[in-house]
């Protein structure tokens, strides 16, 4: 089922005509129900993969999902909101309860890059919806990867060295063990989003105006 | 739906000095535990963290220790090999510096959680919005959109769980995209059908000055 279209976005009330104000109802519910998205990814025990059945938790494959899905502004909205929901202590980070303590732990600088991650991914994401017609899933494939590697995983280390105490050796070493399995779940989160897109048409590929 | 709203029931009714404080010193105390941590890693440091989260825990909301230990077990694999790594790369010193101060600050933060209801600490949240409405920040949307979050999460839960059982069945659970596709999809439809439902009533919407002439266009489902 699809809302129908806003057409007017009505008048500008403190003279900032910022995209905030066209969010209607459905925007705000795709924004809270995707933070809670990223929230049952995190929270539900991790998928075995592979013959080894190494099991990958699915909390980066959820902020990545929800940018290269709602695109850059609801996108970073809803990482935000889900951070937020973390950071006052309820238990929707992997593996820790939440609260302001997780900003002391090893996973700080993870934490602190999924808004800029659900940025970048939502701004590559709709420029290839917007102008590729082809190779849809490749090229969502490469705006995750192209995210994640240029906020994920340099303030992922970042954090470690900080808060860990480790060494940028020792850091770096630990963040390649997440790289496999990032490259499964960037490759996951573009075949999911085209799915969507197919399903859904209008989330992203219609001009907001 | 399943038994995952009970992952979200932290609060534990009981009593004790942290029961009775208000939620912004019991806020700011484990905030300033995190800042202190991070920005000047050292043995006073992190032994007052220590002692102030065990002491909040233990005396001020009355539990036992053996409830505080278990309050750790969720981090308990990766703090375990981080301090064994920095025992044996820094010497021991150093482990309980940087272990002991996450530790403290995960107590620190599960003792304002232990101790204040779920709706005040979403009360709380939303007017920490408030200042920042001279600059287009709406405490009462990002209130609603935190209930709506919350709301989600049992449901979305339930759904993976059902869909992962679903993927099994047919012998295909080692394939995430099968158990994840319908998990999505679900969860934006889910999404649309609740902002209908908001429109519906009239809620959520920015300005209530936009909203005329719009309920004609829109299509209540």
């Amino acid at each position: 089922m699809q809302p129908t279209e806003k057409t007017s976005p009505g008048p500008v009330v403190d003279g900032r005509p910022s995209s905030r104000k066209r969010w209607d109802t459905t925007d705000l519910s795709l924004v809270a129900v995707f933070a809670a998205l990223i929230a049952a990814l995190a929270i539900v025990p991790g998928i075995p993969v592979g013959p080894l059945g190494v099991p990958i938790t699915l909390q980066t494959l959820g902020v990545m999902l929800t940018g290269v899905v709602l695109g850059p502004g609801r996108g970073t909205a809803a990482v935000l909101l889900y951070l937020a929901a973390g950071l006052i202590g309820l238990p929707v980070f992997s593996g820790f309860s939440g609260g302001f303590g997780v900003l002391a732990g090893p996973s700080a600088g993870y934490l602190i890059a999924f808004p800029p991650a659900a940025l970048v991914a939502g701004l590559l994401a709709r420029a290839v919806l917007r102008r590729a017609a082809r190779f849809r899933t490749v090229l969502l494939f490469l705006a995750c990867v192209v995210a994640s590697l240029s906020t994920i995983h340099p303030l992922g280390v970042a954090g470690l060295m900080v808060n860990a105490d480790l060494s940028l050796r020792d850091a770096v070493l630990v963040d390649a063990a997440y790289l496999p399995g990032d490259i499964v779940k960037n490759v996951l989160a573009a075949l999911l989003a085209v799915s969507v897109h197919r399903a859904f048409p209008r989330l992203l590929a219609r001009p907001r105006a | 739906m399943r038994g995952f709203g009970s992952t979200l029931g932290l609060y534990r009714p009981g009593e004790g000095l942290l029961y009775r404080w208000p939620l912004a010193p019991k806020a700011a105390a484990s905030l300033g535990c995190a800042i202190a941590v991070v920005g000047w890693g050292s043995v006073p440091t992190t032994s007052t963290v220590l002692a102030l989260a065990l002491a909040g825990l233990l005396i001020g909301a009355r539990q036992s220790v053996l409830q505080t230990v278990r309050m750790l077990l969720p981090a308990a694999p990766v703090l375990g090999i981080l301090a064994l790594h920095q025992g044996l790369s820094q010497g021991w010193v150093q482990a309980f510096v940087v272990v002991g101060g996450i530790a403290g600050c995960l107590l620190a933060a599960r003792s304002v959680t232990l101790t204040t209801p779920l709706q005040v600490l979403l009360d709380g949240t939303a007017s920490l919005a408030r200042p920042f409405r001279r600059l287009g920040a709406d405490p009462e949307r990002f209130a609603l959109a935190l209930s709506i979050m919350l709301r989600s999460i049992p449901y979305l839960a339930g759904l993976f769980v059902d869909v992962r059982e679903a993927a099994r069945a047919r012998g295909l659970e080692r394939s995430p995209r099968v158990a994840v596709t319908p998990l999505v999809l679900g969860a934006v439809a889910y999404a649309h059908r609740t902002g209908e439902a908001l429109a519906a009533r009239g809620l959520g919407e920015h300005d209530e000055g936009d909203d005329r002439g719009q309920d004609h266009e829109r299509v209540v489902g």
